[in-house]
């Protein structure tokens, strides 16, 4: 019997499709060019444009302060939703959560008022969070509860998404098969159905608070 | 879904009428028109063109297409995706109802897909008792009106803050406000229920990258993440034609598309998918099934209007095009609105059952000009008018009145016989309406009258002094 994989490629293969003219060279044009690629220029433009997104965006001089940060954000919350903190850069983060009382909850609790992440990579010129899937690292964390923190380095800045797919193919090959989704997360979940109003925090959080450790 | 697009003309008139609908349509396409413009020329229009051309590495993946489709079947593959091949509509219904069967589904939460909506799905589930919850704010809309997407990027574009109010409150017994945000909320509210509960998440797929079997989505809520994080199962229905090459090809696509939909440089959700969820992962679903749709894009494949396949589906045609603007979408009668939808629409249901829709274009090529992937929608447009002619399906009264247009003009003694008779019979005030078939003409505009002297007149006149 023929599969139905077999009768569409048997048809896509009969014929030499008309597709028009293209002038495609293997030269890659920036989407976004034009911009100061030096740290100092990254991270300065990577605050502009996340600002411009509508996210909070921290630059606290010491790790104490980053925590800060992260303290007053919970407020008089007692429970968090997490990555393991191994993979947040933030060393000693979880004894002081715990001190504060804080309980690390999991899974699908989606009464968790802040969820809390690293992230693997940022991009300057979208102002974007890249955040692998894996072990220690929900998906749920950066989308259930109504406010995402997420603690990142200067020096994981990179330009663009362009740099970060050249940097999965000359450093990371295997990203595709070690990790089951990969999620660029560009301000907080927003819609403009209605009306075209825009409203922020339609599914996932409202709130996105981004702390840079210099 | 049942297509309607021969009664294009009178449900044109009808929306014509709507003053309502059309205030909704004309102040969002306005609006997504000039934020589109501002984001594809943020560094000069030089720039933006040689994007549009770069985005052209869609003409070289279709050119491509089989091998590419091979390449990326085996890639999913190998990253643990369960690939699975449609012919047409009943058979991905029949896919979806057998995964669906063999897990024991109860309830399915779906992210926006047009494909979807092109094989009836969500028609098909419930006919066998599943629960079917679209969950993007706009087709949640949709669903609870019984209505159809108008666009394919803003499917309740058509739809006033006070119409979808009214809709929560009688459907859904919202307390009432005149608050977008509350109703956002409290839509919200009751879709994260859902979420919460599925067995299933269904979502389309904007690009599946071949070399690295990833099949990739862009979205703003977070909907497209809970269908795809939250139940144990993520089904992904997809053209065949969506295939892309390269990690290079993607990085223009996918910023191409939504500077071009919406006029954001990144959505907020760009999300890249290599599989369900890995040993040691805390969450994601058990499997993933791809859905490789072809519903007719084979034998477009097989056209002159293969290049029309390149479509990246970003509506930017629909937001140019003066006759969508003015008609909304669904007057157009089917999935898929404006330019590009009077393009496939006849192609993917056959012409003659979308005969009025070549003709729902004044040609003024806008939505070439806006087009990401530069697809010449004018000369297919003009081309199909050309088929319906040549298939015999074209109005009879067209023929008659270019051939008389063919007598008067072929001959210069008759050309000016009849400007003569026309300034003869008009007079100084001709009627600002027209009689009989030529009402149409002067429905909306008034009759000009012609010069008192021929242009030939003229010419002979200055020419004797």
């Amino acid at each position: 019997m023929v599969t139905s994989r077999e009768e569409i490629l048997n048809r896509l293969r009969s014929v030499q499709p008309e597709v028009g003219d293209f002038e495609v060279t293997n030269d890659y044009l920036p989407v976004a060019p034009r911009m100061d690629r030096s740290p100092q220029g990254l991270l300065d433009l990577f605050v502009e444009v996340a600002q411009n997104l509508s996210c909070k965006v921290y630059l606290p001089a010491n790790q104490s302060q980053a925590i800060q940060v992260i303290l007053e954000l919970l407020d008089d919350e007692q429970r968090l939703l997490s990555w393991d903190f191994e993979n947040i850069p933030l060393p000693g983060l979880a004894e002081i959560l715990s001190e504060h009382g804080i309980e690390i909850s999991s899974g699908r609790d989606a009464s968790v008022k802040v969820g809390l992440t690293g992230a693997d990579a940022a991009l300057a010129a979208t102002g974007s969070l890249v955040l692998l899937t894996g072990k220690g690292k929900p998906r749920l964390v950066s989308l259930l509860p109504p406010v995402h923190i997420a603690v990142i380095t200067r020096q994981q800045i990179i330009p663009d998404l362009e740099s970060l797919m050249t940097e999965f193919r000359e450093k990371k090959p295997d990203v595709f098969q070690q990790n089951s989704s990969i999620m660029i997360i560009s301000g907080p979940s927003r819609t403009a159905d209605i009306a075209m109003q825009l409203i922020l925090g339609m599914h996932g959080p409202r709130e996105l608070h981004i702390i840079i450790l210099t | 879904m049942k297509i309607t697009s021969n009664n294009f003309i009178p449900a044109a008139r009808e929306a014509l009428a709507d003053q309502d609908m059309r205030r909704s349509v004309n102040q969002a396409t306005t609006t997504a028109y000039q934020k589109r413009k501002n984001l594809m020329f943020e560094f000069g229009i030089e720039h933006g063109e040689a994007l549009r051309q770069q985005a052209q590495v869609r003409r070289r993946a279709l050119s491509r297409l089989p091998d590419l489709l091979g390449l990326a079947e085996t890639r999913m593959i190998e990253n643990g995706i369960h690939v699975l091949w449609a012919n047409d509509s009943s058979e991905v219904n029949q896919d979806v109802l057998e995964i669906i069967n063999r897990h024991s589904v109860k309830t399915v939460v779906k992210s926006k897909s047009m494909v979807s909506e092109e094989v009836g799905l969500n028609d098909a589930l419930q006919d066998h008792g599943i629960e079917v919850m679209e969950t993007d704010l706009g087709e949640y809309i949709i669903q609870l009106a019984d209505e159809t997407p108008s666009h394919i990027v803003t499917p309740v574009i058509h739809k006033s803050l006070a119409s979808i109010r009214d809709l929560f409150i009688s459907e859904l017994d919202m307390p009432p406000t005149d608050d977008a945000v509350q109703m956002a909320r409290f839509a919200r509210q009751i879709l994260r229920e859902k979420f919460l509960a599925a067995d299933m998440g269904i979502t389309g797929g904007n690009f599946i990258i071949a070399e690295t079997g990833t099949l990739c989505l862009v979205t703003n809520e977070g909907n497209g993440r809970m269908v795809t994080s939250l139940p144990r199962l993520h089904v992904a229905i997809v053209g065949i034609e969506k295939v892309i090459e390269s990690l290079e090809d993607y990085a223009t696509l996918t910023q191409v598309l939504p500077r071009s939909a919406t006029g954001q440089a990144m959505p907020v959700y760009t999300h890249m998918y290599s599989g369900p969820r890995k040993a040691g992962e805390d969450d994601g679903p058990d499997e993933l099934y791809v859905i490789l749709v072809d519903n007719g894009r084979s034998e477009i494949f097989a056209t002159k209007y293969a290049q029309v396949l390149t479509c990246i589906r970003c509506g930017a045609c629909m937001n140019a095009c003066p006759v969508y603007r003015s008609t909304g979408g669904h007057a157009y009668g089917w999935v898929y609105p404006g330019p590009v939808g009077a393009v496939i629409t006849p192609l993917l249901n056959g012409l003659d059952n979308a005969k009025p829709l070549p003709f729902a274009s004044s040609l003024c090529g806008a939505c070439k000009e806006v087009c990401p992937v530069d697809i010449d929608l004018p000369q297919m447009l003009l081309d199909l008018r050309d088929d319906l002619v040549r298939a015999g399906m074209d109005e009879k009264m067209w023929l008659w009145a270019m051939r008389l247009w063919q007598f008067g003009n072929v001959s210069p003694g008759i050309f000016e016989l009849g400007g003569k008779v026309a300034r003869s019979l008009t007079g100084e005030k001709p009627p600002e309406h027209l009689p009989g078939p030529l009402a149409g003409w002067t429905k909306y505009r008034n009759f000009p009258p012609f010069a008192k002297k021929s242009f030939r007149q003229q010419w002979k006149e200055r020419r004797g002094n």
